[in-house]
């Protein structure tokens, strides 16, 4: 029997030698095993120190080891080359330049996704989302919003009649008087839905879609209306987007205002869009009007609130540089795809 | 409302730029569509005289004229009728450059040197009228630039009048809302002192009648005789011409004027075809009928109001005139109208008739009843002026329907706490006073405020607050965010689930679509519905914009066929789409019943937009459909509540393929279908492939309740998988082979899953061998073969038995 002192030498020949032959990354593993692992050769050396004369077991025993750490230097060392070098990976290379393999997947409609963030900054500002019929009582789309029959207001909703007193609401401000009805103040809500007119060219369709928004408590001024306009606009547009509020006429406002903003196609410059104005009306608003409250049983001189408008198909528009609105409500794919 | 800028100034002092006039116009709420020049550039077009005429040596149609421009003569070839000597008239020197946008150079036409051209109105964009070359008055100086001898240079702005302000549907009202910014008062252009000279009633050779003071609270006349019928001089039809309107003549064009100019229509009778000399504004009575003067017929209805003669209608009271008054080149007297009508009562008969005029706009918003007898002074001094005839002294003025305005108390605080900015009393008083508007002091909180009568809009304090905030600028009042109590209000459930099965939906391919409410009323018998289907019972639109959008939709899914048909024509052949939407069923006459619909359309490649190299180019089937609905029901926790089912009685889905519809069946009732288009359904629509729906009534999904998230802790110990392959007669759904083995009660069954199922080589025929897999696992332990053999074995007899199958050798 070879003493050990040579046993463990010759391991450490044996082994440096295969190690350096090595070529493989694959076969790095069975190297490890063979001399490195739990019943590895030097384990099996190891476990035979006991049995050598006790006054030479601590030599043997600082020898073995020193040999174990040279050689797993050496296994990580050479574990490096290889892993750098890419030599070893037995498999075919992979063109990595094929298509990936993908799961289908679909988009909200660009309206949708709209109103969504609409609705998501309002009700951030803890507004109450609330949906009303489609199909509308003249009452409520007119009437409760003081447009009596044969107002000139009346000539700014091309309406769609179903009957004498049913029509196809021209906007979602009955949802302020349906909702005023029912609750008392305070109030904040919102009403997106669709919206119909007759009237159909590159920037009108019969059907689009609005949302109504409404705040009433006691004490609300113009200036609050201004406040959470701007932020809906800073937080729907950009940051240091410029906003201007102009008086208007709505029969169920007064004061009345239009809201714009600073031109995003052209920057404020001047464009087509803007008709060169630099300006982009994106919404109306205004305070409602003491007639409104007084059909739902309000006192104005008790409460005071705003109420505003925008149109989705609008805002998408500017926001995707959308150039004819009927491609909305054509379901393209390739028009679908791109939001 | 169109206007020019040199007309603006006419009546107000200002040094401003028309941008900037435009500007000030859209912030005070009078919206500015348009600020555009009025004239072309006619750099190079000067004016000329003919100093003599010779013909063209070679040309019958042409002459040569000897043109004195000033400091020099020119040869110019010319072809029109007009040209002679005498004649001054425009010429474009070579260089200008013509609207049409022709350069002008020096010529040899036929041989002869021509230098420019001689140019009619509508060459030089002008007029539209070509009647031969530019007749100009003889007295303007050769040599001048042609756009300053006419003052053709002019800026055109066009307001979006909102309907709360007839006032500026007037040249004046708009100059008095540009005098307030900038701090100047109008100049009226009439040139007398007020009060009017009376229009008295006494012997006047004609008579006025006013049936009622409500329809009609103020109307004026007065006579012009012997009047010359010619064409308006150029400053007046310059005025017309560059706000659109047509010059007629003299006499017409003067009430046009006038009607820009102040806000209040005339209207001018040829008198001698009034019976009897007399007026009566009165109802109309039935069975009367009047043409107007755009040459239709109208029968009357006593809602209407007219004006009318001795014996019959010779005009709709403020809309337009009757053709047997109207004034023509005969015309020798006229009598002229300035009225105040009803506002009301003019939509009203507007609407009956379904008229709209300049006049119309302006009487249906309301006219200022003390600008009646203004405007008519202003219009007959015009015709003095002008020499179209002879007014003769007096006049009717009838104004007992005349109202003074009522004051308005205006509030400081009121004011300040509604606008959200702190003003004092004076700062109100200013911005009120600087629009003619008169207010007096009460107290120090509190003005009278006494609208002027043109401001037919102010009625109440909070629009006299509108006012101010106006005058002040919106963008002056302070922003501020809203003091409120916080509150959190509950969700709509309908609208919660909605949007989660849009994302599903999404996640799983599709893309959402919008379709129109409104359809055709086809779509009934393309899909074969039958006669009773509550689909056939449509909401019908009274007024729609096309028959293929004139009933409102009671289902979703003839929308998503037009869409699969629009993307399959444009080359999108693999289509998923969905809509979430409403859907009307009629409920008399109330309002319809408007549930909300899930429809979906699956045609095409199964994996859409999945490279072809790994996805190929299987089209999809029935199995991903059903898959598909698995799916939503599973992510709406509603996987183990709603199953789908077969061999459901399916006359509701005539536009099924038969033997392919799925019943979505959730708490004991029918929620909706799944399946596929039957060939003829697609060929009624136009689809050339293909294609499977969903459709669900999400209303009635809304109902039931999902499982609640409930922990299951998680298996400790490892599971076993053992399979078997029986041989089955290929009639046995393969779906109750695996709820027998759900059922049998084995609680060592973890799950079971088909993974083959297969006829042909080695197989009997009429049979087929499914491969079943099952899950066995222990909550407690480590399965033993031994045990999973027992169980195992038991099942495999079990299945053998109940479906009359028999085990396959491998």
């Amino acid at each position: 029997m070879p003493s050990m002192h040579d046993e463990l030498l010759r391991l450490k020949a044996a082994a440096g030698d295969e190690l350096a032959s090595i070529s493989q990354i694959g076969e790095l593993e069975s190297f490890r095993v063979k001399y490195l692992g739990r019943k590895g050769e030097f384990t099996l050396v190891l476990r035979q120190l006991g049995q050598a004369p006790p006054e030479d077991r601590p030599r043997l025993g600082q020898l073995a080891n020193e040999i174990k750490q040279e050689l797993e230097s050496a296994f990580a060392e050479r574990e490096a080359i290889l892993a750098q070098s890419g030599v070893g990976t037995s498999q075919p290379t992979v063109d990595l330049t094929l298509p990936g393999r993908t799961l289908p997947f679909g988009k909200l409609h660009p309206v949708t996704q709209v109103m969504d963030t609409v609705c998501a900054i309002f009700e951030g500002l803890g507004f109450a989302v609330a949906e009303g019929p489609d199909v509308e009582v003249d009452f409520y789309n007119f009437e409760a919003l003081n447009i009596p029959p044969h107002h000139p207001a009346r000539a700014m909703h091309d309406t769609f009649y179903i009957s004498d007193s049913l029509l196809l609401r021209t906007h979602t401000s009955p949802m302020q008087a349906r909702i005023m009805e029912k609750e008392r103040p305070p109030l904040r809500m919102i009403a997106p839905g669709k919206v119909y007119r007759c009237d159909s060219d590159i920037t009108h369709t019969p059907m689009f879609h609005q949302v109504e928004g409404f705040l009433v408590d006691r004490k609300i001024s113009f200036a609050d209306l201004k406040g959470v306009l701007s932020v809906f606009i800073t937080k729907m547009f950009a940051k240091n987007t410029p906003i201007r509020f102009r008086p208007s006429f709505f029969p169920f406002t007064e004061p009345s205002a239009e809201v714009d903003i600073g031109c995003v196609i052209c920057g404020g410059k001047g464009c087509r869009v803007c008709k060169h104005t630099g300006w982009l009306e994106i919404l109306g608003a205004g305070m409602i009007d003491p007639e409104v409250f007084k059909k739902v049983g309000y006192d104005p001189e008790e409460y005071s609130g705003f109420a505003f408008g925008l149109g989705i198909e609008r805002i998408a528009m500017l926001k995707y540089g959308i150039t004819d609105i009927r491609l909305f409500y054509e379901n393209d794919l390739r028009f679908l795809s791109q939001f | 409302m169109k206007f020019t800028f040199n007309w603006l100034r006419e009546y107000i002092d200002t040094d401003l730029e028309p941008v900037r006039i435009a500007d000030h116009l859209t912030m005070l709420g009078l919206e500015v569509d348009a600020c555009v020049p009025c004239y072309p550039d006619l750099t190079g077009v000067v004016v000329a005289r003919i100093e003599a005429v010779q013909p063209h040596p070679n040309a019958d149609k042409l002459v040569l004229c000897d043109v004195n421009v000033g400091h020099e003569r020119k040869r110019v070839v010319c072809g029109a009728p007009n040209a002679r000597a005498g004649l001054v008239t425009a010429l474009a020197l070579p260089g200008a450059v013509l609207p049409a946008g022709f350069t002008i150079k020096p010529a040899k036409i036929r041989g002869e040197e021509s230098c420019g051209m001689l140019c009619s109105a509508k060459e030089l964009g002008i007029t539209e009228e070509q009647v031969g070359i530019m007749e100009l008055s003889p007295d303007l100086e050769p040599g001048q630039l042609l756009s300053q001898a006419l003052g053709l240079v002019d800026t055109m702005i066009e307001v979006d009048l909102t309907p709360n302000r007839p006032d500026c549907a007037s040249v004046l009202g708009i100059a008095r809302e540009v005098g307030g910014v900038i701090g100047k008062r109008i100049k009226p252009p009439l040139q007398i002192a007020e009060p009017l000279p009376l229009l008295t009633g006494e012997n006047l050779p004609f008579s006025v009648e006013v049936e009622s003071s409500t329809d009609c609270p103020r109307y004026a006349a007065r006579l012009v005789k012997n009047v010359k019928i010619a064409s308006s001089p150029w400053w007046l039809q310059q005025r017309l011409l560059a706000v659109g309107m047509r010059p007629i003549n003299n006499i017409v064009d003067i009430t046009n004027f006038v009607m820009l100019e102040y806000g209040q229509p005339l209207h001018a009778f040829d008198f001698n075809k009034l019976a009897g000399g007399r007026i009566v504004v009165r109802r109309a009575r039935a069975g009367e009928s009047l043409a107007t003067l755009d040459g239709a017929e109208h029968q009357l209805d006593s809602e209407m109001l007219m004006i009318c003669d001795a014996e019959r209608p010779v005009a709709v009271a403020g809309i337009m005139g009757g053709a047997n008054s109207e004034v023509d080149g005969g015309t020798c007297d006229i009598l002229l109208e300035s009225a105040c009508f009803s506002a009301i009562g003019i939509r009203r008969t507007a609407g009956r008739l379904n008229m709209s005029t300049e006049s119309s706009y302006r009487f249906e918003r309301g006219v200022d009843p003390q600008g009646v007898p203004k405007a008519m002074e202003r219009a007959v001094q015009l015709m003095a002026a002008l020499g179209s005839g002879e007014i003769v002294a007096g006049g009717f003025d009838y104004s007992a329907g005349v109202v003074a305005p009522v004051p308005i108390i205006l509030r400081r605080n009121r004011t300040c706490s509604l606008l959200g900015m702190d003003l004092t009393l004076e700062q109100i008083a200013a911005a009120l006073t600087c629009i003619e508007i008169d207010v007096e002091r009460i107290d120090d909180d509190t003005l009278r405020v006494t609208p002027p009568s043109f401001r037919v809009d102010l009625e109440r304090e909070v629009d006299l607050i509108e006012e101010v905030a106006r005058i002040v600028g919106y963008n002056l009042l302070p922003t501020t965010l809203p003091m409120v109590p916080m509150s959190f209000s509950e969700q709509d459930a309908l609208r919660e689930l909605r949007k989660k099965v849009a994302d599903t939906l999404t996640a799983l391919g599709f893309y959402e679509a919008i379709n129109y409410s409104f359809v055709s009323p086809q779509h009934g018998d393309l899909l074969g519905l039958a006669e009773e289907d509550i689909r056939r019972q449509t909401v019908h639109l009274l007024n729609p914009l096309a028959e293929d959008q004139s009933v409102l939709r009671t289902t979703l899914l003839p929308g998503l066929l037009e869409n699969l048909r629009r993307n399959v024509n444009h080359q999108s052949y693999d289509v998923r789409l969905f809509e979430v939407g409403k859907v009307f069923h009629p409920q008399g006459s109330r309002q319809p019943e408007e549930p909300f619909r899930l429809a979906a359309v699956i045609s095409g490649r199964r994996n859409p937009g999945a490279p072809i190299l790994h996805a190929g180019e299987t089209p999809a089937d029935l199995l991903d459909v059903t898959g598909i609905v698995a799916q939503i029901f599973d992510r709406l926790q509603l996987g183990k509540t709603i199953t789908c089912q077969a061999g459901v009685a399916t006359q509701e889905l005539p536009f099924a393929e038969p033997g392919t519809v799925l019943a979505v069946m959730g708490g004991g009732k029918i929620l909706g279908w799944c399946g596929a288009f039957s060939q003829k359904t697609l060929k009624g629509f136009g689809v050339k492939q293909e294609a499977f729906f969903v459709d669900i009534d999400l209303a009635a999904l809304a109902g039931i309740s999902p499982q609640s998230k409930t922990f299951a802790p998680l298996p400790k110990f490892p599971f076993v998988k053992w399979d078997m392959a029986l041989i089955v007669p290929e009639g046995v759904a393969a779906g109750e082979m695996l709820s027998a083995i759900d059922e049998c009660g084995e609680k060592l069954i973890e799950k079971a899953e088909i993974f083959d199922v297969f006829q042909g080589k080695n197989i009997e025929t009429g049979k087929k061998s499914v491969a079943i897999s099952i899950t066995y696992r222990a909550s407690d332990r480590t399965l033993d073969d031994e045990t999973v053999g027992k169980v195992h074995k038991k099942n495999i007899e079990m299945m053998i038995s109940r479906f009359n199958g028999q085990l396959r050798e491998a």
